[in-house]
């Protein structure tokens, strides 16, 4: 995290990576996985699948083919009970029954942290190996709102440049419609504006309701405070109430109000998700819905760029003697683009490519940085089967599944998916907004796994060393 | 990329009702491999086959002497007939209890399935079942019975009769280890060194298998010992290297000078606490987390 080091932080990371570091070399390792994701990129049900396969194939079952457990040598794998964390607890099973409950619902907006160590029983590589205990890998999940994740780049910024970037942003494209009344509201603030209590939650409430306009209707992901949109447990507090004030109105008693409250909101989102989530982890998941971003239309795929260029500008990369004894820094890295089931077969190494276009300075930058990085298009739960729609008398490649709205079958035909950042031509089609469609059947205690698509590729690339 | 406009996204919607569940036969398609059985070995077709023989014709012959002593005495017959059912019947049951053993260590097995599986109700009941004739489970029997999912019942075994088996076992184990020392110690002559801790040891595993709750024959201590073998693959971990050190330490040739004989003997009863270890593995209704 490129943030200011606390020196007793530091030294705290240092002592604590120093005690892991020997359990590693008695065959007892942590790896911290962080599974970053923009709102609605499926990071709640990816842990789901991740859990459910994983205890599966702890119970022998080949649920991933694709990581290296063959012949028996992931011996167990199953969720650590419960401590006295503070944290709630990330709860895969009851994600799972309500995919596999009749009607089926997909997870709903996740609205807090939640956390889960999974342990995992290895048997050694190689013939000596079998002479020596069985390895103990513990990994470590966290389940957060993806909103949240938004708060990252305002770490580096204060009160005026985070207001001035915003309102730059506010003022083009399709977020000027929206935006116009709360424009309005900031830009008529006298340069004098008292520290009014009704002016500041006004402002508020209007930047507030363009944030959600933005997330709802036009498909943004790119917005600021992560919890005006998903105020978490704590609910709504008076440290939520600011907003970006133009510059004239700054140095006005409001403004002072408004930059104290900014300060107050980045110290606490510090202690409540920062500390927490992102202190200390080692591998990194990074979840894009692609084709909802492409579907969504071009400020929203751009839009969605930026954000993940944003959030990637803020996280530290590499695995130097000092990321080794402070943990700071994020060994393996992998990009993901969800729902790959929505797309035939054929379409899914260019789903993969787009990704790696749209990510491609975040990619390039942990690269350099020393990081393992791959690109991937999954499925954590493969809704669909391949098909074959017909257009225009030619048939073209498709996927069928259940529609969850209706229970009807449907034939969904997504289009041209582009292998790279797509010409203006492309944004001339129609909005389109894909369907939701029903999981599959799934066996409710999860013991046989879960369907999915490229799971154990991911984890190949993010986790094989590990394991 | 061409500048037309590229083929638009599309919902096709379907008329004809279908399940309600897309179905990717998924649990078919990620089932563990099961490596098949051979069937009988070749050895145990042999040993079938000389114990039919020799049952049998014995069987027979003796249902020949009985109908002749019938025609030389009536008294003669009967007494010759009780003699005969005394002595298959006793055979009988030997055979009786050679299999329960066998079938405590299939009951065993079992109940590791039902655990792998996930199968609550026969876990639980193979649990039970195993439970019932062991002294050392009884004050576990009713929150056995009442154990909600499988994570509580394997809680509840490694804590209670699990945990005073295995202490149990490795007591025996360290009994066995000093007398095998000690006999070592005494005997006149290397053969003899081999032929007690031999003994010792089979007895080491009929003992830890009565603790169990099996009373093996030849049959059962045979498949004992095999299961044992595999199962010290996973004991052995720490043992293996403790074995190595102790060997390292006594047959250093100044030690060796100063405990002479006596260091074989160490080896040897370090042996068997391994040995006591992996029988209890082996009999343990639920596989060790970690050795």
């Amino acid at each position: 995290m490129a943030l200011l080091p606390d020196p007793v932080r530091l030294l705290n990371e240092a002592a604590s990576r120093s005690a892991e570091a020997a359990l590693a070399l008695a065959g007892r390792e942590r790896v911290r996985l962080a599974v970053t994701g923009l709102s609605r990129a499926g990071k709640t049900v990816f842990l789901t699948s991740l859990v459910a396969n994983l205890v599966a194939a702890g119970a022998g079952r080949r649920t991933l083919p694709g990581l290296d457990l063959g012949e028996g040598r992931l011996r167990r794998a199953r969720a650590i009970p419960p401590g006295v964390e503070a944290t709630p607890r990330f709860d895969a099973e009851a994600h799972l029954a309500a995919l596999a409950a009749d009607p089926p619902e997909w997870p709903a907006r996740t609205e807090d942290l939640s956390t889960l160590s999974l342990s995992l029983t290895l048997r050694r590589h190689g013939l000596y190996g079998q002479f020596l205990p069985d390895r103990e890998v513990t990994l470590d999940l966290l389940d957060y709102p993806g909103e949240w994740l938004l708060d990252l780049p305002m770490f580096l910024q204060d009160f005026a440049a985070w207001s001035d970037e915003t309102l730059a942003r506010l003022s083009t494209g399709i977020r000027a419609a929206p935006a116009a009344e709360f424009l309005a509201f900031a830009r008529a603030l006298p340069a004098n504006a008292p520290a009014e209590d009704s002016l500041a939650r006004r402002g508020h409430a209007l930047y507030r309701r363009f944030l959600l306009a933005a997330r709802d209707e036009l498909g943004l992901r790119f917005l600021q405070p992560g919890r005006f949109l998903n105020p978490g447990p704590a609910g709504d507090a008076p440290l939520l109430w600011f907003f970006p004030l133009p510059e004239a109105a700054r140095g006005s008693p409001l403004g002072e109000l408004l930059e104290r409250r900014h300060a107050a909101y980045l110290r606490d989102q510090r202690d409540r998700f920062l500390d927490p989530v992102f202190r200390r982890f080692d591998r990194q998941v990074v979840l894009v819905d692609v084709l909802g971003a492409l579907h969504a239309g071009r400020e929203a795929f751009d839009d969605t760029a930026e954000a993940l260029a944003a959030i990637s500008g803020t996280l530290r990369y590499g695995r130097g003697w000092l990321d080794l004894l402070t943990g700071g820094g994020i060994g393996r890295v992998a990009f993901a683009a969800t729902k790959a089931d929505h797309v035939p077969e054929v379409s899914r190494d260019s789903l993969s490519s787009l990704l790696s276009d749209l990510v491609d300075a975040p990619r390039r930058r942990a690269e350099i940085a020393g990081a393992a990085v791959s690109v991937h298009a999954v499925a954590a739960i493969r809704c669909t089967q391949e098909a074959t729609a017909t257009h225009d008398g030619r048939p073209s490649p498709a996927v069928r599944g259940v529609l969850l709205e209706n229970g009807r079958w449907a034939t969904v035909d997504p289009g041209l998916v582009p292998a790279r950042r797509p010409p203006e031509s492309f944004w001339h089609a129609p909005y389109f907004q894909m369907p939701v469609f029903r999981p599959p059947g799934l066996d409710a205690d999860g013991r046989g796994g879960v369907p999915h698509l490229g799971l154990d590729a991911l984890l190949a690339g993010l986790l094989g060393d590990a394991l | 990329m061409s500048e037309t406009v590229p083929r638009p996204p599309r919902i096709i919607l379907e008329e004809e009702a279908g399940p309600a569940r897309l179905d990717h036969a998924w649990e078919a398609g990620t089932e563990p491999l099961a490596i098949p059985s051979v069937g009988f070995s070749t050895l145990s077709l042999l040993a079938i086959g000389v114990s039919a023989l020799i049952l049998g014709f014995s069987a027979l012959a003796a249902g020949n002497y009985v109908a002749e002593q019938f025609t030389r005495a009536a008294w003669l017959g009967w007494l010759t007939l009780a003699v005969s059912l005394g002595g298959f019947g006793v055979i009988g049951w030997a055979a009786v209890r050679e299999f329960r053993a066998l079938f405590r260590l299939r009951q065993v097995d079992a109940a590791r399935e039902a655990f792998a599986r996930g199968d609550l109700r026969s876990a639980k009941a193979h649990v039970l079942a195993w439970a019932e004739p062991i002294p050392l489970a009884a004050a576990a029997l009713p929150a056995l019975r009442e154990a909600p999912d499988l994570p509580a019942l394997r809680a509840l075994l490694e804590a209670g009769p699990l945990e005073a088996l295995d202490a149990d076992a490795r007591a025996l184990g360290r009994v066995a280890a000093l007398q095998g020392f000690a006999a070592t110690a005494i005997s006149p002559s290397p053969s003899l060194d081999a032929l007690v801790v031999g003994w010792r040891g089979l007895r080491l595993v009929r003992q830890v298998a009565a603790l169990h709750g099996m009373r093996p024959g030849i049959v059962a201590t045979a498949s004992l010992l095999r299961r044992a073998a595999f199962d010290a693959a996973t004991v052995a971990a720490t043992e293996v290297a403790t074995d190595t050190a102790v060997r390292a330490i006594v047959t250093n040739p100044l030690i060796g000078h100063v405990v002479g004989e006596a260091a074989t003997g160490a080896v040897a009863a370090r042996r068997l606490i391994t040995l006591a270890r992996a029988t209890a593995a082996a009999c343990r209704i639920v596989p060790r987390d970690r050795m």
